[in-house]
């Protein structure tokens, strides 16, 4: 029990310092990017770059975990397709407005019941909507630790940074 | 040094049995032999290994009394040491045992699969003594499932009683990671619990994200302007942690964030550009 609980701590540490460096090392590649693209303190930009970073969290967070964990890999497809597929979807919209009428009645036929506790906890963490219950509670544990960690970390930069 | 060594491998070849027999015994897993001494001292020393090929033997020579000894040995070793006997089934598999030693011709498989362990382990005893081949199931295949008194033992039940004991195992496991959880009873109050948890650390983050952005556009734009800045700040966790409560946020990013995706492609473009 002793050991085991030694080497969960271990691990947590483990992620926490992979976490915070990659963080750090895209905040900074970021802050970069800002000041040489010009910084105008638009509602905009704020809010871009206030989801870039979101994004940089997450992205690192995962990286960190590595692809042994399902939602880690979940969340990394995510991250990567996303982009693309938004290129795609964005496409899509500017050249064809006539089958957005179809695709809207297609969707209302879907039945949509009320959700229950455990497909809110699916939506929650990445990756669990093809998770039997088993899995998706093992995932959620793994996934509030590294949240908690990720959420530690971030607050001691923010401090750092506001000193 | 040639010659010697001929004459040794000629005479162990010549009479097999002594050699054989006193080679076998210190060696748990022992090689085939045919003599009738040397099988007994197999099923002392590792009833286990060597079950296929006694009750081989004991089939080709046909001596009734030796053969019964030699299966409840061989039976009772095979319960005890993996420990996988429920106490109605292990009663039921000696019986079936027991028929079939008497009929030991012909073996209707239909008086078993009650129970996944019991199936299994007469599957086990069946195969030994088939003795088609010698394969013995690794012992990572049982799952250890014990019915008390006066539940069902069918295969279902057991299956489902572990799967439930699994759920609530990590369930214990999710309560002591969330705080405040551990007084909170049933299922239901727990994975809403789970759920405000998990919510309100990706506000966290959304919030420590915006705190951060702040704090590079001010190191910025005008690193003259410090003093007023931790004022905007201060006044930002309030909004943050009053967005905390509410199930809306997150749902909120999650719409949200496929507009501003664009951004963040943008973004990665540049970042690889430079």
């Amino acid at each position: 029990m002793t050991s085991k609980h030694v080497r969960a701590t271990r691990h947590t540490k483990f992620i926490k310092n992979r976490f915070a460096s990659r963080f750090l090392r895209s905040h900074l590649r970021m802050k970069r990017s800002d000041r040489f693209g010009g910084s105008q303190s638009n509602e905009g930009v704020r809010k871009r770059s206030t989801h870039r970073i979101k994004i940089a969290a997450y992205a690192s967070m995962a990286l960190a975990v590595g692809p042994s964990r399902t939602w880690s890999r979940a969340l990394l497809f995510k991250l990567r397709n996303r982009a693309r597929l938004q290129g795609v979807l964005r496409k899509r919209c500017l050249v064809s407005k006539k089958n957005k009428k179809k695709r809207v009645v297609r969707n209302k036929v879907i039945i949509s019941r009320e959700p229950s506790r455990t497909d809110t906890l699916r939506k929650l963490v990445p990756g669990g909507d093809s998770m039997d219950i088993c899995c998706l509670l093992e995932e959620t544990a793994h996934y509030i630790k590294c949240l908690a960690t990720q959420v530690k970390v971030m607050q001691t930069i923010a401090d750092q940074l506001l000193l | 040094m040639d010659p010697p060594l001929i004459n040794e491998t000629s005479f162990s070849a010549a009479n097999p049995s002594s050699y054989t027999l006193n080679e076998i015994w210190p060696f748990p897993p022992p090689p085939p032999s045919s003599t009738r001494l040397g099988l007994r001292m197999d099923n002392l020393a590792d009833p286990d290994g060597s079950l296929e090929e006694s009750t081989l033997t004991d089939q080709s020579s046909g001596n009734g009394t030796r053969i019964r000894k030699t299966r409840d040995f061989s039976s009772e070793k095979d319960d005890s040491s993996k420990m996988v006997s429920t106490t109605t089934s292990a009663n039921d598999l000696n019986d079936s045992n027991g028929k079939r030693r008497k009929i030991s011709g012909s073996r209707s498989e239909n008086n078993d699969s009650r129970a996944e362990t019991e199936a299994s382990s007469a599957a086990n005893n069946k195969k030994a003594e088939q003795s088609s081949k010698p394969s013995e199931l690794p012992k990572q295949d049982y799952i250890h499932v014990r019915a008390r008194r006066g539940q069902a033992t069918d295969s279902h039940s057991l299956a489902e009683r572990a799967r439930r004991e699994k759920i609530s195992e990590r369930m214990n496991i999710l309560q002591d990671l969330v705080p405040g959880c551990n007084k909170v009873i049933g299922k239901a109050l727990v994975l809403d619990e789970i759920i405000n948890y998990i919510q309100s650390l990706q506000c966290q983050v959304e919030f420590l994200s915006m705190k951060l952005e702040a704090v590079n556009s001010r190191m910025n734009t005008s690193p003259m302007t410090e003093h007023l800045h931790p004022k905007d700040l201060g006044a930002q966790p309030f909004v943050a942690t009053g967005m905390i409560s509410g199930p809306q946020p997150t749902r909120e990013y999650v719409q949200g964030s496929q507009s501003e995706w664009l951004h963040m492609q943008v973004g990665g473009s540049f970042e690889r550009a430079t």
